[in-house]
This record gives structure tokens, C-alpha cells and sequence, in this order.
């Protein structure tokens, strides 16, 4: 019976409010002492669940993320090289290092910590079972961010962004669609240099966002945004391969929590 | 120490040069009491000349090696700052008219895409002589016009860029050279 609800309780896992509900009408439609023995089996069950769900926000970094790259490697993938002077957005000018014959020079260090939070964050939404959605609009790189949301088990978006994708979404889609419960960007611009429509419209729906941010991009909007250079394959290709390891690491992390979870409760 | 400085700075010029063998000598007495204890000299023989010139220049010596050593220790090789004072592109200077080695990822017909380690790549076409010699991956030298072609237009508030730097072809690397070479 303790599996029964151990089943129960992973369906409604991504809907925590309802757990409790669940089991308050367990506990009033069985009246036997057998309810007892439940009620117990049930408490402990969530106790552990909620340790599962609460445990990592309490460690800075609990999946070790910070493990995942150095400066060095930021820097040898041109992380630091920014657009022209005149490109410049002045909402950008607190993250750059500063302008050497008109190249914005992007500072790293600054790079490397907005990094770790916005990585963490990203596990952490993982962890928990949220939807990522990869979007990027450069089309030199849209072949990469799908396979990077394909070996993760997440979804991107590399085309054409509908008008009402996110706030239109009941209608376009179907009433009870579920949205993204976060929007990492690997570039922030559409093709004509304008803020792509997607992050004022996670804004508007209170879906966080992890941005890449150039020296030519907009920061403002952005949850956690990451200054950085996104127009260099190489550069590109490092942003992807990290977020990827992230989300994997997470996920790895919660089925071995739950394994541990399901062999104490059994035992 | 801090207060055998206090001391030295209380006392009038003139005699100044005393109350520093002074100093030194219990500073000499200190180490000596510290290491082996087969010093013939006594501790309250006051050094003068050559001796406390010596005595002066080998404790300088031995606190600028320690002090040297901390220093390097502490010097982050790997910060930010560091990398970038010494990479390639800081080190080039203005972009106009370097020659640098790029490598070509991308061909469309006659146009070559080529990187060499700057924020963007330059698209060349595919010279007359040795056109087919030119494949993906092949290593070709470049002369440098700029690194983002950029140009602000009237009623523009921000430059429109190209996403593209430009640069002259100007031959193959040849390896077949270089393996005969060795």
C-alpha cells in the first residue's frame, strides 16, 4: 500500500499544493485503524518529499556547478569580446571590462559569477521538474540549441516566435497547456537587432529568464542575465555544452534522491 | 619590531647611525638565538663598517626572498586581468593591416568563411590560383582590415554591424613545405 501511494505522490509531485489536499480526504473517507498505519506511511512520505524539494535551496552550491568552467576557459572561448563602441547599449556599461580601440571588452569576472547563479538556478529549476525552453533566433546556431535541448530532455524554440506563444497560450494551444517554467536565451536580439519578443512576453507571465547578454543587448528584463559574447561558435558551442551538463546533472541528482527516497520508505 | 621602529624614528639624525647597529644587533642576536649556537662572536659586540653593511644586505636579501615567494604565490597567473594583458589580440594593437592565421569552417560555393580567432569570422572568395587547394580546415594567412565591420547611418541611434570582420586573402599555409623542411 506504502508503494500505491508512494506512486501517488510522484504524479502529483509538480503540483505540491495538491499533495496535501489529496491526503486530507485519504484521511477522512477511511475510518478503520488501518487509516492510522496510512496516515503515518503518508506523513513520512511527504515529510520526505518536501526534504527532497527543500534540502538543496538550503546549500549555495549543491550540485557543484562552479566545478563546470574556470576564467580560462571563458576566456579561450572569446567570452570577453564585445561588439564595436558605437554598438554599445548603455544599460551594458556596468558589465564591461572596458573599450580597447573601440572593442567593448566584456569583464569576466563579472561574467563567471552571474554565470555560477544563473547555472545554479537552472539546476535548481531542473531538480524540481520544470520545463526549460532553449530560444535563440540566430540562425547560425539553431541547429545547436535543438541538439542541445534534445540530449537534455528539454524544448527549444529557433524559429519564428508567434505573436501570443506565451500570452495567448490557452487559445493557440489548448486551455490546459503547461508553460515553460523557465527561458534560457542564447541570444537576446531577433534578426533585426531588436529585444526578441520572448522575453518581454516571460516577463509579462512571470516565467523567469536566463539571458546571454552582449554588449549591444538590452539587460533589463532579464532574471539573471549572463554578459557575454554570443555571436562566436566557440562561444556558442561552450553555453550550450554547460547549460546541457547542468540540466543533466540536476536531473541525475533527483532520480538518485527519489531511488534513495523509495529504498528508505520500502525498508 | 614595531617598537625598535618607534625607537630608531624618536632618535635626533645626528646619532641615528648608533642606536641602528643597535637594532641590528639584537635583530642579529634574535636569528642567532633562533639557529645553531656556534656564533664565536657575543651578542653585545657592536658591528661596525663592512660588518653591518654585510649583516643589513643578507637580512634585506632574506626578507625580499620571502616576500618574492609570497608574491608569486599570490599572483593569480589565471585572473582575468592577466589573460587578457597577455593574449594575442591585446598584444596585435590596431587591427589594420596585421597578417594572422585563420582557418577556413564554412565554403558556399566560392565563398570562404573563415575564422582566425577573433569575435567574428571573414567571408573571402575563393582566389583564381589554387582554388580547389582551398577546403574545410585548410589554414590560410589573412590580412586584417577590421575586426566587426561597422557603420553608423543617419537617423540611427546605434551602429549597424555585419556580424562579419573583413580581411584579405592572401595564400594557403603551405604544410607540404614545412614537413620537408623537417
Amino acid at each position: 500500500m506504502a508503494a500505491g501511494v508512494l506512486t501517488r505522490v510522484t504524479q502529483v509531485l509538480r503540483g505540491p499544493r495538491l499533495v496535501s489536499a489529496v491526503f486530507s480526504c485519504h484521511g477522512q473517507t477511511f475510518s478503520s485503524a488501518a487509516a492510522a498505519v496510512k496516515s503515518t506511511a503518508a506523513a513520512r512520505d511527504t515529510a520526505a518529499t518536501e526534504k527532497i524539494q527543500n534540502f538543496p535551496l538550503t546549500q549555495p552550491d549543491y550540485f557543484r556547478l562552479s566545478e563546470l568552467f574556470t576564467m580560462k576557459d571563458l576566456f579561450e572561448a572569446r567570452v570577453h569580446l564585445g561588439h564595436k563602441k558605437g554598438c554599445r547599449h548603455r544599460l551594458m556599461e556596468p558589465y564591461l571590462f572596458g573599450s580597447r580601440l573601440d572593442v567593448d571588452i566584456i569583464d569576466l569576472e563579472q561574467t563567471a559569477e552571474h554565470l555560477q547563479r544563473a547555472l545554479n538556478f537552472t539546476a535548481h529549476v531542473a531538480y524540481r521538474g520544470g520545463i526549460i525552453l532553449f530560444v535563440s533566433r540566430r540562425r547560425q546556431f539553431g541547429h545547436l540549441v535543438e541538439t542541445t535541448a534534445k540530449e537534455c530532455g528539454e524544448y527549444a524554440h529557433t524559429r519564428y516566435w508567434k505573436g501570443g506563444l506565451l500570452t495567448n497560450a490557452p487559445i493557440q494551444y489548448s486551455p490546459g497547456v503547461r508553460l515553460p517554467d523557465l527561458i534560457v536565451f542564447f541570444s537576446t536580439l531577433n534578426n533585426v537587432f531588436q529585444q526578441h519578443v520572448g522575453i518581454r512576453d516571460a516577463a509579462k507571465m512571470n516565467i523567469p529568464t536566463v539571458g546571454i547578454v552582449d554588449s549591444n543587448c538590452n539587460p533589463s528584463l532579464i532574471t539573471y542575465p549572463v554578459p557575454g559574447n554570443d555571436d562566436t561558435p566557440v562561444a556558442m558551442e561552450m553555453y550550450c555544452r554547460l547549460f546541457k551538463m547542468t540540466v543533466n546533472r540536476a536531473k541525475d541528482k533527483r532520480r538518485q534522491m527519489e531511488l534513495l527516497k523509495g529504498i528508505s520508505s520500502s525498508v | 619590531m614595531a617598537s625598535l621602529c618607534k625607537v630608531m624614528f624618536n632618535v635626533s639624525p645626528r646619532t641615528s647611525l648608533l642606536p641602528k647597529h643597535s637594532v641590528f644587533a639584537t635583530l642579529r642576536s634574535l636569528y642567532s638565538s633562533d639557529a645553531s649556537g656556534g656564533d664565536d662572536k657575543s651578542p653585545e659586540r657592536v658591528k661596525s663598517g663592512f660588518a653591518a653593511a654585510y649583516d643589513l644586505h643578507s637580512d634585506l636579501r632574506q626578507s625580499g626572498d620571502r616576500s618574492a615567494a609570497v608574491r608569486v604565490s599570490s599572483r593569480d597567473e589565471t585572473s582575468f586581468t592577466s589573460l587578457l594583458r597577455h593574449s594575442a589580440l591585446m598584444q596585435m594593437g590596431p587591427a589594420k593591416d596585421k597578417i594572422v592565421i585563420g582557418k577556413v569552417f564554412h565554403i558556399v560555393n566560392d565563398d570562404l568563411y573563415i575564422d582566425f580567432g577573433g569575435k567574428f569570422h571573414c567571408v573571402c572568395k575563393r582566389p583564381s590560383t589554387d582554388g580547389q587547394k582551398y577546403q574545410r580546415g585548410s589554414r590560410v594567412r589573412l590580412r586584417l582590415e577590421d575586426l566587426e565591420l561597422t557603420s553608423r547611418f543617419l537617423g540611427a541611434t546605434t551602429d549597424t554591424t555585419l556580424l562579419e570582420a573583413d580581411a584579405t586573402l592572401l595564400g594557403l599555409i603551405e604544410s607540404k613545405e614545412t614537413k620537408a623542411k623537417e
